[in-house]
């Protein structure tokens, strides 16, 4: 068995081990508050690497949440207006034949889930008297909850979701155009210098700094258009910034992104490997990231990314 | 993104003083009067950060009569986001000092808790900024506000309409609450100081990166709603270095050589206001705040180390808050 391999039978125990009764996972190892996120990424991270009844109950937890509208809520127990966190949940049950009906109304909520200044009153105010963020509020994409503005990573994330899910149907009639504008949003928010973070390139005239895991989630999403300044620019970003990663998380999205941009990250996969006591990190959702990252092409697949 | 500075300004004009105070016919937007009879600010010369620190932090606070003997104490610093060589967050020896008092003067715990407000890996934040090394040597547990448990919260003040957030448990529980900001300006909000400092309780799970929900409320009603919420007992602000201009990021370091204790946030936000030259009357939510959480006339500050220095040169602010500044 090679070290990864055993690094890997680490973190998945681990990931199992920390799966609460209810099939969700908390954020954190010490909490007991399951949330859509943590339990999105570890059913994705398990896949076929764990005994079927944690994916199973896994799935069931997410299913059993899923608010009335047709949303996902950031954890059990929240408000029922919904999330950010539906293309996630929508994108970790995609294969799932009972969930077909489920998927439908989260795609419908999806769809009609949009940020703030698609609207056009919002529009004139960010053209005339809020200009200190330098955006285009034509291009729009998805908030991180309803009543606000469109930021990067659910944008991002709805994006992916799309890729997984089809769409052709009557009543998706509205998906091609938010795709559009979701894919012009990103390319609009990124830093001038390359990269993206959570959606606020310039204020006040200045450049605002990049942040390497908000960059590889928008890479992700933006696959499909790789002849795209903004890309080819964020891709450099990415491969400026990653030597000097030694944070887990930010260092599993960035190997999920630059796996998908064909580069080589074996050497960034054994720095990932060789973080001490990984498997003890609290936040559960960055032990399912590694796990992912080490295991990319599954991953990438998983997550919807074309490559 | 937010709301400017005018529609805020103008918001909070007629939104908050306009209803709350000058009509008098309205109820007023908070539920509880917080203010202390008195308030004790200390002020501490402290040129740089060094393990000295623990000295100047352990002597200031023995001018304070505060009793933490078999409290849980909760440091929440402003951890924002890292840029090399900036003057962002608040420094991680200032916590590492206070910490280290607050266990010696009898601390059931001491947690360093924060919830950065722009950046989602919030242990790359750690990392890079010093934290993780400092507090893993001195094994003081690190809780990620973004991420605790959450519970349902109703507001104690009603300026944003908000009724309720969803609040890190770890925060509630807290017997001792201590603020630690950096002192700097705010491209949105003029100033952040003890009572901004707040946002960063308010988990980015729940309400996303930044918490735009708050910006849209309006920022200066939101620092009000959350402070009236959770009562900070306790303020050490970080002005060893401060920052000046296009804060919270991309201003410019300021040497102002200064540490602020108070037991009382808004007496401490104006204090920090004076040293930076500004008018604490004219920041709009030290000035509402100074109607039911704490006291912002001198007359009422008791200074208990240094007196208020205010610099030769104000602070640079962005244009929209020319206007705090005194001189």
């Amino acid at each position: 068995m090679t070290t990864d391999t055993i690094l890997c039978s680490y973190l998945i125990a681990e990931l199992a081990l920390r799966q609460l009764p209810c099939g969700g996972w908390a954020a954190l190892a010490s909490s007991s508050q399951p949330a859509v996120e943590p339990t999105c990424y570890s059913a994705l991270a398990l896949g076929p690497a764990a005994p079927t009844s944690h994916t199973e109950r896994a799935s069931e937890f997410l299913l059993r949440i899923q608010n009335p509208n047709g949303s996902w809520p950031a954890f059990a127990g929240d408000d029922q207006e919904g999330a950010w966190v539906t293309a996630l949940a929508l994108t970790t049950l995609c294969h799932l034949r009972d969930a077909i009906t489920a998927r439908l109304k989260g795609l419908n909520w999806l769809i009609n889930f949009v940020g703030r200044e698609s609207d056009w009153l919002w529009k004139w105010k960010f053209r005339t008297t809020d200009c200190h963020v330098r955006f285009d509020p034509d291009k729009f994409g998805w908030p991180w909850f309803s009543g606000t503005v469109s930021w990067v990573v659910p944008t991002a994330f709805a994006l992916l979701a799309f890729k997984r899910l089809p769409y052709s149907s009557s009543g998706f009639e509205q998906a091609p155009f938010r795709i559009e504008r979701g894919i012009e949003m990103l390319l609009d928010r990124a830093c001038p210098g390359g990269g993206w973070n959570a959606g606020n390139g310039v204020v006040y005239g200045e450049p605002v700094a990049p942040h390497p895991d908000d960059t590889a989630i928008a890479l992700l999403a933006l696959t499909d258009h790789p002849e795209e300044a903004a890309v080819q620019s964020g891709v450099q970003y990415l491969e400026y910034a990653v030597p000097n990663l030694m944070a887990p998380w930010s260092l599993a999205w960035a190997i999920l992104a630059l796996a998908a941009y064909g580069q080589a990250t074996e050497s960034l996969q054994r720095r990932l490997a060789s973080i001490p006591d990984l498997q003890a990190i609290e936040d559960t959702s960055t032990l399912a990231l590694s796990l992912l990252a080490l295991d990319h092409e599954r991953a990438l697949l998983d997550l919807g990314v074309t490559t | 993104m937010s709301l400017s500075r005018r529609d805020l300004l103008v918001g909070s004009a007629a939104g908050v003083a306009g209803t709350s105070v000058s009509t008098p016919f309205f109820l007023p937007k908070y539920h509880v009067d917080r203010r202390p009879r008195r308030s004790r600010v200390a002020i501490l010369h402290a040129e740089q950060y060094s393990q000295k620190l623990d000295e100047v932090l352990a002597a200031g606070l023995l001018l304070f009569p505060i009793d933490i003997h078999d409290k849980r104490v909760v440091l929440k610093p402003n951890l924002v986001d890292y840029a090399p060589g900036n003057a962002i967050n608040t420094h991680p020896l200032l916590i590492l000092a206070a910490a280290e008092s607050f266990r010696r003067m009898g601390a059931k715990s001491v947690i360093v808790a924060e919830g950065p407000g722009h950046q989602r890996d919030t242990h790359f934040v750690l990392s890079e900024s010093g934290y993780e090394q400092f507090l893993r040597i001195e094994n003081i547990r690190f809780v990620d506000l973004n991420r605790d448990e959450l519970i349902l919260t109703p507001m104690r003040a009603s300026y944003t309409g908000i009724n309720h957030l969803w609040l890190p448990r770890t925060v509630l529980e807290a017997d001792f609450l201590v603020s630690m900001p950096k002192i700097k300006t705010h491209h949105w909000s003029g100033v952040t100081l003890s009572m901004k400092n707040m946002f960063g309780i308010v988990p980015g799970s729940r309400y996303g990166w930044p918490k735009n929900i708050l910006h849209w409320k309006g920022i200066q009603e939101s620092i009000l709603d959350i402070c009236a919420t959770v009562p900070i007992h306790f303020v050490i602000a970080d002005g060893i270095v401060a920052m000046e201009g296009n804060g919270p990021l991309n201003g410019t370091p300021r040497p102002l050589g200064k540490i602020v204790l108070a037991d009382d946030p808004v007496a401490a936000d104006a204090t920090c206001a004076r040293l930076m030259g500004l008018e604490s009357n004219r920041i709009i939510h030290i000035r509402h705040g100074s109607k039911f959480l704490g006291n912002v006339y001198p007359g009422l500050i008791d200074l208990v180390a240094e007196p208020v220095d205010p610099p030769l040169t104000p602070f640079q602010t962005v244009p929209e808050f020319q206007h705090l500044r005194t001189y």
